[in-house]
């Protein structure tokens, strides 16, 4: 009960935060960006220099191809200063992801998979997914704690 | 030669055949360890990922979650609406990939795809929101959540028996790599084995080969030996045969002209011929003796200064002609000999000294003590030895470089003086040398004391 009053009244600031979003925000940046908290919506997110990669996952069969934005772009764009990112989920998980993780690898924000919108009634709005049918090194399960579905919040620390 | 070293080699090469096996058993025990552990890895980095029992309690949390707001009345449609999608994505989340299988495999597949139907057939996307929707998301939410908590359960069951299963596994594949490492340890003391046999065997077999070698240098060199030995005895004893047959010539060719003069003349010469053959003839028996063992030293206290007087005296009645010089130390001066065998040796040393050294030059005897020892040294003035002779000089056969002629006639044996040292040391003794070029040398015979505390010092 209490878990869904604070996040409507989560939702409440986050609306007032962001006077002229037609849609409902997406993904929501706080901590060291500019102007936080940043509300951005699924057009907003569609509008940045979309990217494709195609990998594995441990939760889906064969490799599905992704498309979406790259967390380093998303990071600049907004001007974010930090060494980490707190990851939050729909579902309230959370997770901590070095932002060396997006300058070494191109991991995404993926919103597409296998060309249909992800939903959050699967893994969306928004994935994080990492190329890691590219790197050895991501092939990894302390890697795929990160991989983080139903992004809702991303905190800049 | 060559075809012995090989048949060596194959039968080195063969005695490592029986590792073969063992080496064949290793390599195949590591290969199955190590495709064991692998698997198990992957295994274990599947399942870790795939994380059932996770997926299924976020399944569980998130229906309670929307089965509280559909039965709370101040929850609103979008709170509802946003509970159904997470709950939504988790069914879909069991239902597809490995979740799905996995499901299959335990026998829930069925009851969570009948979830997913119920559920959609709520969707407030679909029908809107209502009260009556609301209370048949909430009988819904009541409804499916003991199924949960059984396939919950059964994953949590199913889980840890694949644990004990992996754990099984690791302790299969622990025990191979034990085994294989105990093969590999048995190989290793094998073939460490094996080395060291093969190389005792070759070892041995070098052994073998220079001991060969050696016994036949040997008898080539006791050939060559026997040879040398029997051409200059055989030289040495027919001079002083030819002496004492012209001697014996001459007197009969003068018939009844033979005066007492003629006789005493002929009778020096065949004494002296005769002393040379007795001398020869000791030397050689002695030589035999030595050489096999067979000299069996009578050791007593001997008076020193009157065992060399006394062959003094026997040379000066030989050699007339020659000025001999002997002096005695004062003191008892008794050694520990055999006589006969000290007299052979001095006897030697004299004879060698009246045969080297020019006829008229001086020869000295003296007997003394030094550092608790008896000395009896002969010195005499002739040509002395050259250096390069002086290492040699009391080897057998040996004989020196230089051709020199003293007083006597014909050449050495090169026996007298190896014989003289064998026997010295046969006696606890031994010979030295010192010689000086063109000056002369001195031979003395070292003996021990026989009454050390008599000795007196020089």
């Amino acid at each position: 009960m209490k878990i869904i009053r604070s996040h409507a009244a989560l939702v409440a600031t986050i609306l007032a935060a962001t006077p002229v979003a037609a849609d409902p925000p997406a993904l929501t940046l706080t901590g060291a960006v500019r102007d936080a908290p940043i509300g951005l919506s699924r057009s907003e997110l569609k509008s940045m220099p979309q990217h494709e990669l195609t990998t594995s996952t441990s939760v889906t069969d064969g490799t599905p191809s992704f498309k979406g934005f790259l967390m380093r772009d998303l990071l600049a764009r907004y001007g974010a200063e930090g060494t980490r990112v707190h990851a939050v989920a729909l579902n309230d998980y959370r997770i901590e992801i070095p932002i060396s993780d997006f300058e070494e690898f191109d991991v995404i924000g993926a919103l597409y998979q296998d060309g249909e919108p992800l939903s959050p009634r699967d893994k969306g709005p928004v994935w994080i997914v990492y190329p890691r049918d590219d790197h050895r090194e991501l092939q990894d399960i302390r890697f795929d704690t990160r991989w983080v579905w139903q992004l809702e919040t991303l905190h800049v620390e | 030669m060559s075809g012995q070293g090989a048949r060596e080699l194959r039968k080195t090469w063969a005695s490592y055949a029986p590792l073969v096996p063992l080496l064949l058993i290793f390599v195949g025990s590591l290969g199955l360890a190590l495709a064991k552990s692998s698997a198990l890895e992957r295994d274990m980095r599947i399942a870790a990922t795939q994380n059932m029992l996770w997926v299924v309690t976020q399944t569980q949390m998130e229906n309670l979650m929307l089965t509280l707001a559909a039965g709370t009345r101040s929850a609103t449609d979008d709170e509802i609406a946003q509970r159904f999608d997470l709950v939504m994505s988790r069914l879909n989340l069991m239902n597809e990939g490995p979740q799905a299988r996995y499901l299959a495999d335990i026998g829930h597949l069925d009851t969570v795809q009948l979830m997913s139907r119920d559920l959609l057939a709520l969707d407030p996307l679909e029908h809107g929101h209502s009260p009556e929707l609301h209370a048949g998301l909430f009988d819904f939410g009541l409804r499916i959540q003991p199924q949960i908590n059984r396939i919950a359960n059964d994953v949590m069951t199913t889980d840890w028996g694949k644990t004990a299963a992996r754990l099984d596994d690791y302790r299969a594949t622990q025990q191979v790599i034990i085994l294989s490492v105990a093969l590999a340890l048995t190989a290793a003391l094998a073939v460490s084995w094996l080395l060291l046999r093969n190389q005792r065997r070759l070892y041995l077999t070098q052994m073998e080969r220079m001991r060969t070698t050696t016994l036949l240098e040997q008898e080539r060199d006791s050939a060559a030996m026997y040879r040398d030995f029997a051409a200059i005895v055989s030289h040495q004893m027919r001079t002083p045969l030819s002496l004492i047959d012209s001697a014996m010539h001459r007197l009969s060719r003068k018939g009844g002209d033979v005066t007492a003069q003629d006789v005493q003349e002929r009778r020096a010469i065949v004494s002296d011929a005769i002393g040379r053959l007795t001398r020869l003839v000791d030397t050689v028996l002695l030589l035999a003796k030595l050489d096999n063992d067979q000299l069996q030293a009578q050791f007593a206290p001997l008076s020193m200064c009157r065992l060399v007087a006394s062959l003094v005296n026997e040379a000066q009645l030989r050699h007339p002609e020659r000025a001999l010089q002997f002096t005695c130390a004062e003191g008892p001066l008794m050694v520990q000999g055999d006589p006969h065998l000290v007299c052979h040796i001095v006897d030697n040393l004299l004879s060698n000294a009246l045969k080297y050294s020019p006829c008229d030059t001086e020869i000295t005897l003296r007997v003394f003590s030094q550092d608790g020892q008896i000395a009896c040294s002969v010195t005499d003035q002739g040509p002395g030895i050259g250096q390069r002779d002086i290492p040699y000089l009391f080897d057998r056969y040996y004989r020196g470089q230089d051709h020199v002629t003293g007083c006597g006639t014909g050449h050495g044996t090169g026996l007298g003086l190896a014989v003289s040292h064998e026997l010295a040391q046969l006696q606890g003794g031994r010979l030295t040398v010192y010689t000086c070029e063109g000056k002369g040398s001195v031979f003395t015979l070292w003996l021990a004391c026989a009454h050390p505390d008599t000795a007196g010092d020089p």
